[in-house]
């Protein structure tokens, strides 16, 4: 088994890469495949919290990669999704415990044991990014309609491309209401400027912060805009390439609709 | 050369040519004929201005100068014996001779030779990444919001100029910035800064120069700026 390892990543912070990472990789894992979503962010571990396993953590990726453990050991099975594995990070140690070269040996391990591999990148390009990327087949970057986030996402695309790593674009907290008034930057424009390839566009959404803190997963919520979002990224990645990116519509009242119906047949 | 050049105009150009340049009448003769030829050309010339050439100025321009002060000589001499024109002069000398040899290259296409200091690039050029050019900068694509473009001389851009741009990194006054959608967070020229607008007109195309001491940008279709050179020369 050959199983693929995709880094999830942006340059800037608080942008939503630990939940598109478990969102995705909860999804996958829904699709039948062997998942394992791990947590780089050594130090400043989230992704146990956000998936609600943080109780249940006894070995942690520092272990598994200098060989403290074995990586089904460091593996915590999810609550709720059978396929789902969870590699979490070391809270204690900083991010110089791990060497690029441990780290792709580490991913050559995980390649054998689980169909997909996402990797939860820290923020910034420092040596926890190294260590992300070192072992990426390819590479998601989170960006959201700001210019600040367009700006740290272009130059991790940069890095990504002098690492031969391929990257896709997920434009994230996307308010169609804003777009529509033209006071929030439109996929369209950030695209323009990035030029990757999309792989999906996610609208903000609350349910992602009660989800998040209640550790329950996105995806399983099908009112929520953002899980089914994500859902159609993993189904993306999953072999269904083709599957089309929907753009986030603003909700309109049902007056407004009948405003707009007249409006067009006059 | 020379030979290819003459027989050019054996075919087409009349061996003396005549305008009015001023208060004289400027004669350009093709020094390549024989004189015979020449003086027969004038003939028919002067003959048509009849009473006109009388104490007229003549100029007589036979291309480069110095080299057929003889003949111009001998044709001013039949010109003033024929038609009684008042003085008979070389072209003034304000074109010096090199600027004559260099107008001459150029015209020789001897542009086959010159081999070019551009740094042409395609591509994108993003946040982070820097492109630095010994001397000009031609990139056929985009400078990214944070990218870098930095050239010893003049910088285009066939796309959008987001990033930073510094031209003219050796004190050149003279470099431009030039850009298709001319958006800079921040440009200089040979030390001279200006903070970039994030608006561009979107309908010219626009360039930036230093003058007076300060950052210009302007309509490059309506300024112009190299229009007004008399031929081709190299930047």
């Amino acid at each position: 088994m050959e199983g693929k390892i995709i880094v999830i990543t942006s340059g800037k912070g608080g942008v939503g890469k630990t939940t598109a990472t478990a969102s995705i990789g909860a999804a996958l894992a829904l699709e039948g495949k062997k998942v394992a979503v791990v947590d780089m962010d050594i130090g400043l571990r989230n992704l146990d919290v956000v998936m609600g396993l943080e109780n249940r953590i006894v070995f942690n990726i520092v272990d598994a990669v200098n060989g403290k453990c074995q990586t089904q050991q460091a593996a915590i099975k999810d609550r709720k999704i059978d396929n789902l594995f969870l590699i979490p990070a070391s809270q204690s140690d900083n991010k110089n415990v791990i060497t690029p070269a441990a780290m792709k040996k580490f991913c050559v391990l995980l390649r054998k044991e689980f169909d997909f591999v996402l990797l939860d990148c820290p923020a910034g390009i420092e040596q926890g990014f190294e260590n992300s990327v070192i072992g990426a087949d390819q590479a998601i970057v989170i960006c959201t309609p700001e210019v600040s986030s367009v700006r740290d996402a272009d130059r991790v695309i940069g890095l990504l491309y002098a690492k031969s790593v391929q990257p896709k674009l997920l434009v994230n907290r996307i308010v169609p209401e804003m777009v529509e008034r033209g006071d929030m930057l439109s996929h369209e424009d950030v695209v323009d400027v990035l030029s990757i390839d999309l792989i999906g566009l996610v609208p903000m959404d609350e349910s992602v912060i009660v989800s998040t803190n209640t550790g329950a997963h996105l995806i399983q919520n099908n009112k929520s805009k953002a899980g089914q979002a994500f859902r159609r990224v993993a189904l993306r990645l999953n072999g269904n390439a083709d599957l089309p990116i929907e753009v986030p519509q603003a909700k309109k009242g049902f007056w407004k609709k009948i405003g707009f119906g007249l409006s067009r047949n006059k | 050369m020379e030979d290819s050049n003459s027989q050019i105009s054996e075919k087409k150009n009349p061996a003396a040519k005549l305008r009015g340049v001023g208060d004289s009448l400027w004669v350009t003769i093709d020094a390549a004929r024989s004189t015979e030829e020449l003086k027969e050309e004038l003939d028919t010339l002067f003959r048509k201005l009849d009473h006109l050439a009388k104490g007229a100025r003549v100029i007589i321009d036979s291309g480069i100068r110095g080299e057929n002060d003889k003949l111009v000589e001998l044709l001013g001499q039949f010109l003033k014996e024929n038609y009684q024109v008042g003085s008979v002069s070389l072209p003034p000398d304000n074109i010096s001779n090199s600027e004559i040899r260099l107008r001459q290259r150029d015209l020789d296409r001897s542009w086959y030779q010159h081999s070019s200091d551009v740094l042409m690039l395609t591509g994108r050029v993003r946040s982070g990444q820097k492109i630095n050019a010994r001397k000009h900068l031609l990139l056929m694509g985009d400078v990214n919001p944070g990218g870098e473009v930095i050239a010893g001389g003049d910088i285009l851009i066939l796309g959008n100029l987001l990033g930073t741009a510094w031209a003219g990194q050796r004190g050149n006054t003279e470099s431009i910035i030039l850009a298709l959608d001319f958006k800079p967070t921040q440009i200089q020229i040979a030390g001279y800064v200006a903070a970039g607008t994030s608006e561009s007109s979107g309908k010219y195309l626009e360039f930036a120069h230093v003058e007076n001491g300060t950052i210009i940008v302007e309509d490059y279709i309506e300024a112009n700026p190299f229009g007004r050179l008399p031929w081709p020369k190299v930047r």
